[in-house]
């Protein structure tokens, strides 16, 4: 199995924590318990991570700018207000990922 | 979380993504697609093509080998990695409309022989267990 994931890293204090969620997020990325914790109870073995956070980070700013970019076209279809509070939401989202408060890899794993 | 919270949860990720797959396809979303990931081949999310490749790569997937791609929405990666390798792809996820398009994208690509898309959520999938040679979900919430 290979998966990607957006998670919270461990470490972020609680109050950052309800921030990051504040945004809409599920309440399934505050989970404290880490991806390969998660995998090795489940009995897989093998467990690899690969960091993918700065392409993360690219890909989150590639929205931001081209969804300003198209702004005219994304306020017609989604409404101003909507656009207005989505790319907001993009840009705080931004912040946490810089701030390392987000992080997303690569996990890899088998079954023994 | 206990099992209503969980529920919640689940059905505000479909509700939310059910908007987003019945937006319409086409200019100004593909050209940001274009744009962010260097080509428009369906991809969405944050999984870039190179990263694809990399899963296609680590699991070995080629001719005869069977995927599971959970949480698929329109079927990226799921489509792709059928289409570049020749597996097999059983595309799920919960939002209706997403598994509409990824069907429709699977047809216009000719690769309904090898894939197949069926709407389940990734707690409940209807399959018998060593179905699969090998699984991939990228940012899937449910």
């Amino acid at each position: 199995m290979a998966f990607y994931t957006i998670f919270i890293p461990p470490g972020v204090s609680d109050a950052d924590r309800k921030r990051i969620l504040a945004l809409g997020d599920p309440p399934e990325l505050a989970s404290t318990s880490s991806e390969r914790d998660l995998l090795r109870s489940a009995g897989f073995v093998k467990i690899e991570e690969a960091d993918e956070t700065q392409e993360y980070l690219r890909i989150s700013r590639g929205y931001y700018e081209g969804r300003e970019r198209h702004a005219a076209e994304l306020r017609k279809l989604e409404g101003a207000q909507a656009f207005a509070e989505g790319q907001e939401n993009r840009r705080t989202r931004i912040g946490f990922i810089e701030a390392g408060l987000q992080r997303r890899s690569l996990f890899v794993a088998a079954r023994p | 979380m206990n099992d209503a919270e969980r529920s919640r949860s689940q059905d505000n990720s479909r509700a939310k993504f059910e908007g987003c797959y019945r937006a319409p396809v086409g200019t100004p979303r593909d050209a940001i697609q274009r744009e962010v990931f260097g080509a428009n081949t369906g991809v969405n999310g944050y999984t870039t093509i190179a990263q694809a490749d990399g899963l296609a790569k680590r699991l070995g997937l080629g001719p005869g080998k069977r995927l599971l791609d959970v949480g698929a929405g329109e079927g990226w990666p799921g489509l792709y990695l059928a289409r570049t390798t020749g597996c097999e792809v059983v595309a799920t996820d919960v939002p209706v409309p997403g598994m509409r398009t990824a069907l429709a994208r699977a047809r216009e690509q000719e690769l309904l022989s090898r894939v197949d898309c069926i709407a389940a959520s990734g707690t409940h999938l209807p399959f018998r267990a060593q179905a699969f040679d090998a699984a991939v979900h990228t940012d899937v919430l449910c």
